[in-house]
């Protein structure tokens, strides 16, 4: 789904008040590459077709979406998102946008974090991940300064230079061409802003890597049955970590589009790793 | 794992909890409300940065990071508790018990909200530390197992008898990081009897070598 495509009332949904994002430079949308191929999970696609594909697997998953996060991680994703939120260095008055937010475990609280006078976005391609995160967000008394928007990582519907901090939090390996992605990331970062992408990695043992492998090919797709009845989804979500760039990989790729100071941080065993990068 | 993860989610955890059932501190949170402390304490490796809002965030603030806030306390975890007593905050500047920079008013209205939510520091944070230090113990072994030995110390004289019998939470930690104490004396003493037995081995080839000299 391109972005331009869909009409600016059902693009933007948000609690506040929308003169907060000035207006918006169209970044150009064909990429010239529609003939070619991309992978889906394990699968070879159109790459036209993959961000549609994602969307569907997303639109089935998002009501049981954050249980099923629970479940598969044991809770510790919690404790990887604490901690990216620890080496984002955010401060109240910021301007934070939790790209591929879904259901907005960060963007919560960074909302409370940066306070009235910050900003937090709260992106998403996919509509009823927008919408599950947009109904938590209310229930938790999360409201004025976070606004949701819908849109494509690929082309960011913000201007140059806007954000302090940006996070893409389980989010890059469904992007359909990441290095794209990164590029709008880094344009619409403030010099001196910085990203963090946390991510399923390279687990650092074979030990570990094996029985991950164990656990995310037989058992995730099983528990994903069990749970929200999509053994599918599950399925994709296995094989698209496996496709995923490892640690150095998506360094390198950070250090080509811009990024500078790039690092990143193994978190259990490698199994997800934070990667950072600043824009000076 | 990141331990200081876990140590503040829990800190975090329990004090949004007390807040919840506390109407009055209410105000006292209002007070706060978009101000940022951090409070170094001495006992842990971490510093922690409380955000206030209507709730209150718990961060970590990393090695590599500035220490942005609007007040920094430094202190040990029996002067936090003493920090209770808001009309001591002086004293305890005077004695050099309390580093405090910036807004003093900050640091006032947080020991009002922690008198009021009447939080028992010494308990909430041995209870997170105490399980971490059994948590690492087993990940890291050895090398770990010498700090935990040194904070299990600690955290004995914190807890005290009474606190293990009824805190049943907290028992089981310190029991294993006894254990691991255990362990730890148990391989040095495999260790000095192994350095020995080689000693009496290079001793026992050395000798016929000078014979055969
Ligand atoms: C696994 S969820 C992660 C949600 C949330 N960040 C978290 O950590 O819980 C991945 C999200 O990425 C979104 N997504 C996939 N492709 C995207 C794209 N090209 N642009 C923006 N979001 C995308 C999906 O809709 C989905 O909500």
């Amino acid at each position: 789904m391109s972005n331009s495509q869909v009409p600016q009332s059902e693009h933007k949904t948000k609690d506040a008040d929308s003169s907060n994002i000035p207006p918006i430079p169209q970044e150009p949308t064909g990429t010239g590459e529609d003939d070619s191929q991309t992978h889906f999970g394990f699968k070879q696609v159109d790459k036209t077709k993959k961000a549609s594909m994602v969307a569907d697997v997303f639109h089935s998953v998002a009501a049981k979406y954050d249980i099923m996060n629970d479940m598969m991680s044991m809770g510790i994703h919690r404790l990887w998102k604490r901690f990216t939120i620890d080496c984002s260095g955010v401060r109240a008055g910021h301007k934070v946008l939790d790209l591929a937010g879904g259901t907005g475990d960060l963007a919560a609280k960074f909302s409370k974090i940066v306070g009235e006078k910050g900003q937090v976005v709260l992106a998403d391609i996919n509509n009823a991940m927008l919408k599950v995160g947009r109904d938590k967000l209310r229930n938790k008394g999360v409201v004025g300064n976070l606004e949701y928007v819908q849109a494509n990582a690929e082309m960011l519907p913000f201007p140059d230079n806007y954000f302090d901090v940006i996070t893409i939090a389980f989010g890059l390996r469904n992007v359909t061409d990441k290095d794209k992605a990164l590029a709008s990331m880094y344009r619409v970062l403030k010099p001196g802003g910085r990203l963090l992408v946390l991510e399923f990695s390279k687990p650092q043992s074979e030990m570990l890597s094996k029985a991950y492998d164990l656990y995310s090919f037989h058992l995730l797709p099983k528990m994903g049955k069990l749970v929200a009845n999509d053994s599918e989804s599950y399925q994709y979500l296995a094989e698209s970590i496996r496709m995923h760039p490892d640690q150095e990989t998506l360094k390198a790729m950070m250090e080509s589009v811009g990024f500078e100071q790039t690092t990143f941080h193994n978190l259990t065993g490698g199994i997800v790793a934070l990667h950072r990068g600043f824009k000076f | 794992m990141p331990a200081a993860q876990l140590v503040s989610s829990g800190i975090e955890r329990i004090i949004n909890q007390l807040l919840k059932l506390d109407a009055s501190s209410v105000l006292l949170l209002q007070k706060l409300s978009n101000k940022q402390l951090s409070v170094d304490i001495h006992e842990l490796p971490w510093i922690f940065k409380f955000s206030f809002s209507d709730q209150v965030d718990v961060l970590t603030v990393m090695p590599d990071e500035e220490l942005l806030s609007d007040c920094h306390l430094a202190l040990s975890l029996s002067t936090l508790q003493k920090l209770k007593d808001t009309s001591q905050i002086t004293r305890l500047i005077q004695n050099g018990e309390l580093v405090l920079e910036g807004d003093v008013a900050i640091a006032q209205q947080f020991s009002q909200l922690i008198t009021e939510l009447d939080i028992d520091w010494e308990e909430l944070l041995s209870k997170y530390t105490g399980d971490l230090l059994a948590h690492n113990t087993f990940r890291l072994g050895k090398k770990l197992i010498h700090s935990a030995k040194a904070k299990a110390n600690r955290l004995a004289t914190t807890l005290g008898d009474a606190a293990i019998e009824e805190k049943r939470i907290a028992a089981p930690a310190i029991l294993v990081v006894d254990f691991c104490d255990q362990v730890n004396e148990l391989r040095s003493a495999t260790d000095r009897l192994s350095a020995k037995i080689s000693r009496l081995e290079s001793q026992s080839t050395l000798s016929p070598n000078k014979q055969s000299n």
